[in-house]
């Protein structure tokens, strides 16, 4: 526990640290790195501990002398304790070679400065253990992380995101209000104990609404608009805190009020998989439509929240329909994939942090034979595209291993089971080929062929702590795609503390399947081994060659000519037009001698563009109808404020 | 049984280039030609092997690699599949989900490799490849529902080893029908056969799979062929055993019967390929989507039975 508390202590002097320091540019950018790692590390060596020991730690104070703030770490706060200081920790370490840009000392120390902020808030998020409490810290963080996303506010772009962000985040806090308001409402209580007790249709309101705030903190469909913008808009490890952790904060809550109400009935997991599964799909559309290589990633995170939603309503509807099989799979592998993500997501961030910081360039088309200069970049970037398409032996076929088995399990038992089983399995499988797809796109557009434009020519990687960084987060999908037992049983713990009416979950049925795992990946991994020397054997001696890509018989290839990522992705996004409208514009190619010619094609989001419609000018059209409120005239807003306080006097 | 297993793998790794021949033959035969002898596949292996290899100047590691993992996929594929109805060297629950990911591993490198090379015709290929095995991937996982609904079970293993197939037909009855089907129409896309994708011609523009391999040679050719001819093999195999799901005991029985049935598979990839033209791109997916029609009705019509 002490190391909790240092853990704490030693992140939010990092923060102060940046801040006082701001003269001195690499001393501040060193001690405060340095400090926010080792707060990062103690604080995940604590929870790990507390992870592994299961051991229950409470903590609380009074503030203001009414407020009673309360912290408690249970098993599944110990679980995502350990996501966040793992991915922040090695998202600080990265930091010190990307930001390097000493006129922008100020910015930068005050981006050190709520960073920490960032890293404890999301902390206290997800130990803390009543209304106040866990209001208080989702505030912090959301703000600290809005300050983040506007880091470079000169651009005007970067602060529409971020106020796009800021409008999300509290329309999403407000229904996380609205769900806690009705718990007070009925238990007249702060702590969270009470939930259990409520009658069936207010814990079903209650779900439903706290299901909408966390859900549009996670990225889910429709409430995922903020994303795509304000995620390119952070400097790249933020993105990678934010995309791999931040809105992990979101499941969690999904998952902490779920166990909190211990109400099980299949409408809600339905909720949850249907959720799941558009939030996927469409993610995954959108994503492969992209030319932001960052605005791809962050759609690519609605996809993984729908994957991991998808498993947890797996989850949802094995406990209500009493199929403890079905509902242990789908919720360990939900959980396993948010850990999964949160690596390979930021692994893949960072990568794009590099190509950004050395192209300077963020459109994939742009983009081309990065991998010649960029070796380790460009290897780990592989990795990360292997692990989030859910491709054995890597990271995130493992999780999606479970939840395929937890929806197969499903399909044997009753209607709504089946249902969702198969509603499950088939969407996982598109989600599969489509990530696939989406990712081919970034490896081969941006990694490899020949540069498309003189800004991806010969750019080298530089920066020791950036290249490590992502040597580490490859190196975890590795090891967690063979061997996947350790973080089986990790995610098993953490599931012990979500009320699921189950005694002690056993571990052995479920370490028997990781360590089928482990045998099919040493298998496969022993047969590439063998074939690696054959081909040694088959090319010894042999005259090899180096020439020109073969034109078929044209002579005079350009870069230009290669496929571009609009036309790799273009037929498969036809496929989905009506809920991924494709627009191109290029004007007609005229004469003998045509003239130079643009071409321009985007996909709209649905949710943005309905968004707009129905919901913005209707509520921007309401408001200027009530502009005469604010006439700027003093004592008439005193006026307000007394008539206000005597109204609230008669209902108090 | 274990020697056994590992005997029935290797033998399927050998005679797998064999069998592929036999579409060739019969396509001969429909064209009114002699058509190549039945063992060209092993020499055009051989003389691959022989060779030495030209790599673009464009390329990267990832080039060489695509071959490699690509064969290693199916060669590991090959391990989980039961041949003759004889047990398979590995099996485990959901060993199946494991296969179609390594599948699609292979495919990934496949891809990769494509783009490696700058070229626009392999960007297009590759573009195609990435495109059509999507609605596949449903399709087979949805004949999987089924399956599993009928037997409990979730291996390989255990729904195509021994007697099982009977047992599959037994509870599944005439919705099977639909599976084979569908299975048929799985193995015309995933291995780039007529009506998807046309392996005889080199015709960039109308091709998938054949575009994306133009600029391998060599040693590093003959793995992708090998791969190509084992992956047809597996297809083939599942469907071999759905349409003839008898088994005798008698081993030198069941493996003439299981070569009869194989062989009827690519025969009949061989008409198909014989008497249809390709598809214009854009109908592709609908043809490939008529194969999760079939699986999902199949299902859904087996429910009944169950109840």
């Amino acid at each position: 526990m002490n190391l909790f508390y240092m853990s704490f202590l030693i992140l939010f002097s990092g923060g102060i640290l940046a801040l006082v320091g701001q003269r001195n540019f690499a001393l501040m950018k060193m001690l405060s790195v340095v400090s926010l790692a080792t707060g990062c590390l103690s604080g995940l060596i604590a929870s790990a501990q507390a992870l592994w020991q299961e051991k229950v730690f409470q903590f609380s104070f009074t503030y203001l002398n009414h407020f009673e703030l309360s912290y408690k770490i249970d098993s599944l706060s110990a679980f995502f304790l350990v996501v966040i200081f793992l991915i922040s920790m090695i998202a600080v370490i990265y930091s010190y070679h990307y930001m390097d840009h000493s006129e922008n000392a100020l910015a930068t120390s005050v981006h050190y400065f709520f960073f920490s902020l960032l890293i404890i808030s999301m902390a206290l998020v997800v130990t803390a253990d009543n209304i106040i409490t866990f209001m208080l810290s989702w505030e912090i963080m959301s703000l600290s992380s809005f300050f983040l996303v506007i880091f470079d506010y000169g651009k005007a772009e970067n602060r529409k995101a971020g106020y796009l962000y800021f409008i999300f985040s509290h329309i999403g806090a407000m229904f996380i209000f609205a769900a806690f308001g009705v718990v007070y409402g009925y238990t007249s209580q702060f702590g969270f104990n009470g939930m259990a007790g409520l009658p069936d249709t207010v814990k079903m309101i209650v779900f439903v609404l706290a299901f909408i705030g966390f859900g549009s903190k996670a990225g889910v469909f429709p409430f995922h608009v903020w994303l795509p913008h304000a995620h390119p808009a952070a400097p790249s490890h933020i993105s990678a805190v934010m995309s791999g952790v931040m809105i992990k904060t979101g499941i969690y809550g999904i998952l902490r009020v779920y166990s909190l109400l211990d109400y099980h009935v299949s409408v809600l997991g339905m909720i949850v998989l249907v959720a799941g599964v558009i939030s996927g799909i469409l993610g995954v559309v959108y994503a492969l439509g992209q030319h932001d290589l960052k605005r791809l990633l962050a759609y690519s995170s609605v996809e993984n929240v729908g994957i991991i939603l998808i498993g947890i309503g797996i989850g949802m509807i094995g406990v209500a329909t009493g199929n403890p099989l079905m509902a242990i799979l789908g919720f360990s592998g939900g959980l396993l994939h948010v850990l999964n993500h949160s690596i390979f997501k930021s692994l893949l961030f960072m990568g794009a942090g590099m190509v950004l910081h050395k192209t300077g360039t963020r459109a994939i088309d742009r983009l081309g034979g990065l991998l010649k200069r960029m070796r380790i970049t460009g290897a780990t970037f592989l990795i990360g595209s292997l692990a989030i398409s859910g491709l054995p032996p890597f990271n995130g076929f493992v999780g999606e291993f479970f939840i395929y088995l937890g929806a197969f399990n499903g399909t044997l038992f009753g209607n709504t089971a089946f249902v969702a089983g198969v509603l499950a399995v088939v969407s996982l499988a598109v989600i599969g080929g489509l990530a696939l797809a989406c990712f081919t796109k970034v490896m081969g557009v941006v990694f490899q062929g020949e540069p498309r434009s003189r800004a991806a020519a010969d750019k080298d990687e530089t920066g020791n702590t950036m290249l490590f960084a992502m040597m580490i987060l490859a190196s975890f999908c590795i090891i967690i795609g063979v061997l996947p037992g350790i973080f089986i049983q990790m995610t098993l713990k953490g599931l012990s503390s979500v009320s699921m009416g189950y005694g002690r979950i056993p571990l052995e049925p479920f370490i028997q399947m990781t360590e089928n795992i482990t045998l099919a990946a040493v298998v496969f991994l022993m047969v590439l081994l063998v074939l690696l020397a054959m081909r040694t054997l088959a090319y010894r001696g042999k005259p090899v060659g180096r020439k020109g890509t073969w034109g078929c018989g044209f002579t005079q290839p350009t870069p230009k000519m290669q496929y571009t990522g609009s036309s790799y992705s273009a037929s498969i996004v036809e496929f989905f037009r009506p809920v991924a409208p494709f627009q191109e514009h290029h004007p007609p190619v005229e004469g003998r001698f045509p003239e130079k010619t643009i071409y321009h094609s985007r996909i709209d989001d649905i949710a943005e563009r309905h968004m707009t419609t129905i919901i913005v000018r209707p509520v921007m059209w309401m408001f200027d109808r009530l502009r005469w409120i604010q006439h700027g005239d003093i004592h008439l807003y005193i006026g307000y404020i007394f008539l206000a306080i005597v109204v609230l006097l008669f209902f108090v | 049984m274990m020697i056994e297993s590992i005997l029935f793998y290797v033998g399927a790794i050998i005679v797998a280039p064999f069998f592929s021949a036999v579409i060739l033959k019969v396509k001969a035969f429909f064209g009114g030609k002699k058509g190549p002898p039945l063992l060209i596949n092993y020499y055009t292996l051989i003389k691959l092997l022989k060779k030495g290899s030209v790599y673009s100047t464009s390329t990267t590691t990832i080039f060489k690699l695509g071959p490699i993992v690509s064969l290693c996929a199916v060669l590991t594929v090959l391990m989980f599949l039961p041949i003759a109805g004889v047990k398979p060297v590995f099996s485990f629950k959901g060993d199946i989900i494991f296969v179609l990911y390594l599948l699609g591993l292979g495919r990934f490198f496949t891809i990769a490799a494509a783009m490696d090379t700058a070229s626009p015709f392999e960007g297009m290929g590759a573009a195609r490849e990435a495109n059509f095995p999507i609605i596949c991937e449903a399709s087979f996982m949805m004949i999987l529902v089924l399956f599993y609904k009928m037997t409990g079970n979730f291996n390989l293993s255990s729904w195509f080893s021994d007697t099982q197939p009977m047992t599959l037909w037994q509870s599944a009855g005439s919705p099977l029908i639909f599976v084979v089907i569908s299975l048929f129409i799985i193995l015309l896309t995933e291995n780039a056969r007529v009506p998807v994708d046309d392996p005889a011609t080199h015709l960039e523009l109308t091709m998938i799979h054949e575009v994306m391999v133009l600029d391998h040679s060599g040693p590093d050719f003959a793995m992708i062929e090998f791969g190509a001819f084992m992956k047809l093999f597996f297809y083939a195999t599942l469907i071999a055993r759905l349409i003839c799901p008898f088994n005798t005991g008698h081993l030198a029985v069941d493996v003439s019967v299981f070569a009869g049935a194989i062989l009827m598979v690519y025969v009949a990839a061989g008409i198909t390929e014989s008497v249809m033209a390709r598809y214009r791109m854009d109908r592709v997916s609908k043809f490939v989507m008529t194969s999760f029609a079939l699986a999902f009705f199949a299902t859904i019509l087996t429910l009944e039975f169950i109840g």
